[in-house]
């Protein structure tokens, strides 16, 4: 990295309004979508759990959701991309903001590199579902050896070693670090205008399958896709009494779109101040509503009550993996166009991991390029160097739990932590008068006034409640290793320091940059 | 499926396809230029 002043180079816009909405959306409207929430509602009191489910949409995600807009169109002005220097400019007098922010770079590298791997196994899944390499696995164990054998957690006659995971893989990182490449316009952009329509209709024509299939078999009436989507929806009100409910509601809530990540940070920075975000932000987010709700809520449950019954169900429910490679499969093949549907589930799944996974690789890219002035093509090669080494871990420590510490500390801890300090930053350090203003310039909506009051008040105490209620009821137990088997602690404890160290790294890299805009002046 | 399930079934729906189809009438309405928010 040379010591030449920094000359900032003009900043890369979207093209289209349409195109950041999509961009935004696509990166919502993930695996979660279609697998977490159907079996987080089936077994959080059915349709009850909307109950807690749309107050904390209403009270947690929006609101965050708007201020992530509002905080990056805001950081974009300024030059800023990335959390570290939008934190920064928010709070300059605060030295130490600039690291919380780190997390914003942090945590999208560490799920990117899980998520890409996971999102490999449905490319390659396509394909066998083209050319039936799984028809022979006729009931659940079959199945799930040919997923280990796959995953490379079991040798069996399916597969002998990792090497067709290896290659998909391969493919897949390529394809997500040549679409971002492309730039925000011409890669990202252009691929979510076609993506995210494309997995709508995808979606829809096996939500259309789905509810058409009664009763399949007749010697069971019961087992049919109306009582199946009885089992999704059919509320049980005892569940509103427990903590947990709401605690998963608003856990369910917050992962979905894609707040908390630093990903809509970055997107929003690429609009000018004539760009609405408002109305932006509300859109991509009622589209994952859709995918969610009403597409995913249509899919994987009432389907496999129709072919398994509500015992089954209730068993995977219980695993998002067993619903996409396990059960679904199994389901799809039953069906007459039984590989048809099978490819089409599988690319429905792909193309949502791959709009959401080409996100979280940008905000890097952009920290690189605006604080370090290194053209995107070095960012691009720094970025994936880096991530394919640490990708490593998670492929042959798949088995020892390495994806796991990956998930823990990527894609929730840093979540969480990071939404409540934004969400604080925001509406009490820059102040909730300004916050507004700013949200409203170019605003083509105007938000209720009462959303003033929530924004100040509710959602960064409902985040606050949210992180305490998490680590009190999962997050210590993880952080303190228990349940962890003795022979996988070293892979684990390993993971840790892995991550520890790319987080100081990053660190390292926020404080050579400030100390450098600090010598020239433009602190 | 319960009645219960029926009504929050349809009444999930609603909201949400309430919310989307506001935001794309406003998102892609005609405006008169030269003027922007409510």
């Amino acid at each position: 990295m040379s010591e030449a002043p920094l000359q900032p180079r003009p900043r890369e816009r979207w093209g289209s309004r349409l195109g950041v909405i999509l961009a935004v959306a696509g990166s919502a409207v993930g695996l979660g979508n279609f697998l977490r929430f159907p079996g987080m509602a089936a077994k959080n009191g059915g349709g009850a759990f909307m109950i807690p489910y749309f107050v904390a949409l209403f009270l947690l995600g929006l609101p965050l959701m708007w201020i992530e807009w509002t905080m990056g169109r805001f950081g974009g002005g300024l030059g800023h991309s990335t959390a570290p220097g939008i934190f920064h400019t928010l709070w300059n007098k605060n030295r130490f903001i600039k690291y919380f922010g780190v997390i914003g770079i942090f945590g999208p590298i560490v799920i990117f590199v899980y998520y890409t791997y996971i999102e490999s196994w449905l490319l390659g899944y396509s394909l066998f579902a083209l050319n039936g390499a799984y028809e022979t696995c006729t009931d659940q164990a079959t199945m799930k050896a040919f997923l280990n054998g796959y995953r490379g957690v079991a040798s069996n006659e399916y597969f002998s070693s990792i090497a067709t995971a290896y290659f998909f893989f391969l493919i897949t990182f390529v394809l997500n670090i040549g679409i971002v490449y492309l730039g925000i316009r011409r890669g990202i952009e252009s691929v979510c205008k076609i993506a995210l329509p494309l997995l709508f209709l995808l979606a829809i024509v096996l939500v259309v399958r789905v509810l058409t299939l009664g009763t399949p078999d007749a010697a069971r009436p019961d087992w049919n896709v109306t009582n199946g989507m009885g089992f999704l929806w059919n509320p049980d009100w005892s569940a509103l009494a427990k903590p947990q409910v709401w605690l998963a509601a608003a856990g369910q809530v917050f992962f979905t779109l894609s707040v908390g990540i630093g990903v809509i940070l970055t997107y929003a920075s690429y609009l000018t101040h004539k760009d609405d975000v408002a109305l932006s932000g509300l859109s991509a987010a009622s589209a994952n509503e859709v995918a969610e709700v009403i597409l995913g809520g249509s899919l994987v449950i009432p389907a496999a009550f129709a072919f398994f019954g509500p015992a089954d169900t209730t068993k995977v429910a219980e695993s998002v993996f067993d619903l996409a490679f396990v059960t679904m499969p199994m389901v799809l093949q039953q069906m007459a166009w039984g590989r048809l549907f099978g490819v089409l589930w599988f690319l429905l799944l792909f193309l949502a991991g791959l709009t959401s996974s080409i996100s979280l690789i940008q905000p890097a890219i952009a920290f690189l390029e605006d604080e370090f002035n290194l053209s995107r093509r070095k960012a691009i090669f720094l970025f994936a160097a880096v991530t394919f080494l640490l990708t490593q871990a998670c492929i042959f420590g798949l088995a020892k739990g390495v994806v796991d510490e990956f998930d823990f500390w990527g894609g929730t801890f840093c979540l969480v932590v990071f939404g409540t300090v934004e969400a604080f930053l925001f509406a009490w350090v820059y102040g909730v008068e300004d916050a507004w203003t700013q949200l409203h310039i170019a605003s083509d909506i105007t938000i209720p006034r009462f959303y003033r009051f929530i924004i100040k008040y509710v959602t960064p105490f409902f985040l606050m409640l949210v992180l305490g209620g998490w680590l009190w009821t999962a997050g210590i137990d993880v952080v303190l290793l228990k349940g962890v088997e003795p022979a996988q602690l070293p892979y684990v404890l390993g993971t840790r320091i892995l991550l520890l160290g790319l987080f100081i790294a990053i660190a390292g890299l926020v404080y050579v940059s400030w100390r450098r805009r600090t010598r020239e002046g433009r602190v | 499926m319960t009645l219960g399930g029926w009504i929050f079934m349809l009444a999930s729906w609603l909201v949400i396809l309430g919310l989307f189809g506001f935001s794309l009438y406003r998102t892609f309405r005609p405006r008169r230029p030269g003027r922007r928010g409510d």
